[in-house]
């Protein structure tokens, strides 16, 4: 018997602190996290970095933000340079929102304003300055209309009255023309020897001035400097102090956004979300403090058993070795019911046939068959002789 | 540094406030007020360093017995101490809770103790103590982790033990005290007496019948004083898990059993755990001390992944043994590691000692072996039929070098090497 020894070990000497004093304590914690703390504040410098002076910029077509080729950065600076306020939108509540009489209002493209923006616009007070209008113009004003034709990109001439087409002199621009259909209406540079009235500037002078051009490029970064574009555009942009630089967009429809969600939650409730916050991180100190670090386990070595045998099965599976399989399953009935029936282990094949034979009464040629035959050749071939070999291995069992 | 609960609800608190003066600075003026609170607390407690703590363990705990680790916690500072003290020691150890609330004037000690109930065999060890003191709100605190070392060395559960008191009555049968039927037939000569009707006549002494007048039989008794060693693997075949547990358990069962019953035998048992070193040793206890020692050096016994040293264990055995002895080697029937190890040095072992091999079986294999439910269960079976004739065929080998094998189930592993150590007593064999 195992005597249990269940004396109490020698008291030893208490133990009285860690060993640790309060600067020392402080002085590996400082070491421990200035590492982690030197990258926090690497990443927060860098980020800082990136985020504050990258000037804003974009690929939207004649966006004042756009410096490429088929932007309107270098029109945008000049007017701001001139003392123009310009407002940069993209949806056309916030459009009509900013442009109020004594502003002017430029809409680059009316491809993508459903008809409910279109009217809006055209009921606005500003002066509107419209770039290449397809169907907008004549909601606009009555005095003149958009032609069906579209010229190629040529040099034209003012030949009108109007002092800002005068003062560019000449434009090189294309696109479709405007007619003018009553006095009110002035156009300017006609396509030169054309039979058609049709011009690429339309001036409508009334309550509020609409102005119309033909082609965005008079206002684009790459082209703004030919000839007298530079000129138009900056007197048909320039006339107020406030400019709304309206570049429709697909995803605007125009409908009421409503007030944002800021608007609709009483005044108490971000400080109150604050709140929360500081109550779920003090919660999260609570419990983020272990009493103590986790005890590990030394796991032992572990083999599962059964192992190497599950492989050789697969293998046999694998390799489809019905010979190999259905010998083993053979020699091991047969020198197990050899040991029932007091056979030597070395007893020839004969032997064990004639015994097992007289012990289970059945044919010896069957029970040949059966322990030295063919071996199988398909799965069903190997699951029978499984089976017949139980059987057989249980008829000795019973004698 | 540490929180409790209570801060939550006093963080909470703030929104009253926010609600009050809906802005953010609110907020911020909220968080100051908590982390104030929290420091104070925490400055005016307890400091957890100013502790005196004591550990007292029981030396040894039987595998499936309980223990008591007992701390004695006395409080050496200035201030009153309330904390709360976690007592951690290794997963398998079996701590019960192990989290004792504390409460101390200065000067004053206490005891808590943590109940232990062992899973595992071997050394236990006690991790550190924490001790994680309040302050007088309760709020926040202080904690402090401390080496307070301690170990339970957890012995073998000796299951077999129960397999016992049926093998000492055989051996008693054997040794002729006990009243049988059958009478004692040991093999050593034990003295003479005069015969009586019903004793075998072919055990009459003649000679000493011729001078004396009566007629005087010989009685004979079982071999005493002859030498057991148990070798025990701890190579890598014994890490194999057979039903939960590793074979090298089933190994020490079995050699826990051995022992006790050769010890009351009258033999002297020695014992050692080998791979490629020695990992454990018993020798020169007999008596009541050998049972305690036996269980001491196999609690700390583990089997390791390297292949056996059996040239090493020869020369071990040689070493010991210089008289004939019983050679019990505790190790498994894996054809490829007997066939490229034992079988080549087992010979030199066989000519001069009765070496037994006592290997545990794998009841899983023997499961596979009868599996028939599809086709790939077929293919499973054929080859745990392959691994039983390859055990078989092994086994014959060693037979051949005159060598005893018990192969057994683990369960049955240690009653039958019992079995087989009083059958090679009894044909006086040892």
């Amino acid at each position: 018997m195992v005597a249990v020894t269940d004396t109490i070990a020698p008291a030893t000497a208490p133990v009285v602190g860690d060993g640790t004093t309060g600067r020392s304590r402080a002085r590996s914690r400082w070491r421990r996290a200035r590492w982690p703390l030197a990258i926090v504040c690497l990443v927060l410098l860098v980020g800082l970095l990136a985020a504050l002076p990258a000037p804003r910029t974009s690929t939207v077509a004649l966006a004042p933000d756009n410096p490429s080729a088929n932007g309107s950065r270098a029109l945008a600076e000049v007017l701001r340079e001139q003392g123009v306020d310009i407002t940069y939108v993209r949806a056309s509540a916030a459009a009509l929102e900013a442009a109020g009489p004594g502003t002017t209002l430029l809409v680059t493209s009316d491809a993508t304003l459903t008809d409910d923006q279109a009217a809006q616009i055209a009921a606005s007070e500003a002066d509107l300055v419209l770039i290449d209008p397809v169907w907008i113009l004549s909601l606009v004003t009555s005095s003149a209309d958009t032609t069906a034709e579209f010229a190629p990109p040529q040099v034209r001439t003012a030949e009108c009255a109007d002092p800002d087409a005068l003062a560019a002199g000449t434009v090189d621009v294309s696109g479709r023309g405007f007619v003018a259909l009553d006095d009110a209406a002035t156009t300017c540079f006609p396509v030169p020897g054309g039979e058609s009235a049709a011009g690429a500037y339309l001036v409508v002078e009334g309550e509020r001035r609409v102005t119309a051009l033909a082609d965005g490029s008079l206002l684009a970064n790459d082209t703004i400097t030919a000839e007298g574009n530079a000129a138009l555009a900056l007197r048909t942009l320039g006339r107020h102090d406030h400019l709304v630089w309206y570049v429709p967009s697909l995803a605007d429809t125009g409908e009421a956004a409503g007030p944002p969600l800021r608007d609709m939650l009483p005044p108490w409730a971000g400080p109150l979300g604050l709140q929360l916050l500081l109550v779920a991180a003090v919660a999260a100190v609570w419990r983020a403090r272990r009493l103590g670090r986790v005890v590990v386990e030394p796991l032992p070595v572990t083999v599962r058993s059964g192992e190497a045998t599950r492989g050789r099965g697969r293998l046999y599976r694998r390799s489809r070795s019905y010979g190999h399989a259905a010998a083993a399953l053979r020699a091991g009935v047969a020198t197990r019911t050899a040991a029932q029936l007091g056979l030597p282990r070395s007893a020839p094949a004969p032997v064990v046939i004639d015994a097992l034979a007289r012990a289970t009464g059945r044919a010896a040629e069957d029970v040949a068959g059966l322990l030295y035959g063919p071996p199988p050749t398909d799965d069903t071939g190997l699951a029978l002789l499984a089976r017949t070999l139980d059987e057989l291995e249980s008829e000795v069992h019973r004698t | 540094m540490t929180i409790t609960w209570r801060a939550v609800p006093l963080a909470a608190l703030g929104t009253v406030a926010v609600l009050l003066v809906p802005v953010p600075g609110t907020v911020l003026v909220w968080a100051l007020v908590v982390a104030a609170v929290c420091a104070v607390d925490a400055l005016l407690a307890a400091s957890p360093r100013q502790v005196a703590v004591t550990r007292s363990t029981p030396g040894s705990v039987r595998l499936t017995q309980t223990a008591r680790s007992t701390l004695t916690l006395a409080n050496v500072g200035p201030r009153r101490l309330r904390a709360l003290v976690r007592d951690a020691w290794l997963p398998s150890a079996g701590a019960g809770p192990n989290r004792h609330p504390v409460d101390l004037p200065p000067g004053e000690s206490t005891r808590v103790s943590t109940v232990l109930a062992p899973t595992r065999r071997g050394d236990r060890r006690a991790d550190r103590v924490t001790i994680r003191t309040l302050g007088p709100l309760g709020i926040a605190g202080r904690q402090a982790s401390l080496d307070v070392p301690g170990v339970l060395r957890v012995l073998p559960e000796f299951a077999s033990r129960r397999h016992l008191p049926s093998r000492l009555a055989r051996l008693r049968e054997l040794d002729g005290r006990a009243a049988v039927q059958v009478r004692g037939a040991g093999t050593e000569f034990d003295s003479l007496r005069e015969y009586v009707i019903g004793d075998d006549v072919r055990s009459i002494d003649w000679r000493a019948t011729a001078r004396r007048a009566d007629v005087v039989v010989r009685t004979w008794r079982p071999e005493r004083d002859r030498r057991v060693l148990i070798v025990l693997d701890t190579s890598r075949t014994a890490a194999v898990r057979v039903q939960d547990a590793p074979r090298v358990d089933a190994s020490i069962e079995a050699a826990l059993l051995l022992s006790a019953l050769a010890s009351r035998a009258g033999d002297r048992v020695e014992l050692m755990a080998y791979d490629r070193t020695l990992r454990g040793r018993v020798a020169g206890f007999s008596g009541p001390r050998l049972m305690p020692a036996v269980a001491d050096a196999l609690a700390g016994v583990e089997p390791a992944l390297v292949e056996m040293d059996w040239p090493g264990v020869v020369s071990m055995v040689r070493e010991r043994l210089s008289q004939r002895a019983l050679v019990v080697l505790l190790s498994s029937l894996e054809p490829a590691a007997v066939e490229q190890g034992l079988l080549g040095v087992v010979g030199q072992l066989a000519e001069r000692h009765q070496v037994v091999l006592a290997a545990v079986r794998d009841p899983e294999v023997e499961a596979l072996r009868t599996g028939r439910g599809d086709v790939s269960e077929v293919f499973d079976a054929a080859a745990a039929e392959r691994a039983e004739l390859e055990r078989g065929a092994v086994a014959v080998r060693l037979r051949q070098r005159g060598i005893e094998v018990v192969d057994a189930l683990p369960d049955d592993l240690a009653p039958r090497l019992a079995d087989t150590y009083l059958a090679l007593k009894a044909a006086g064999r040892l």
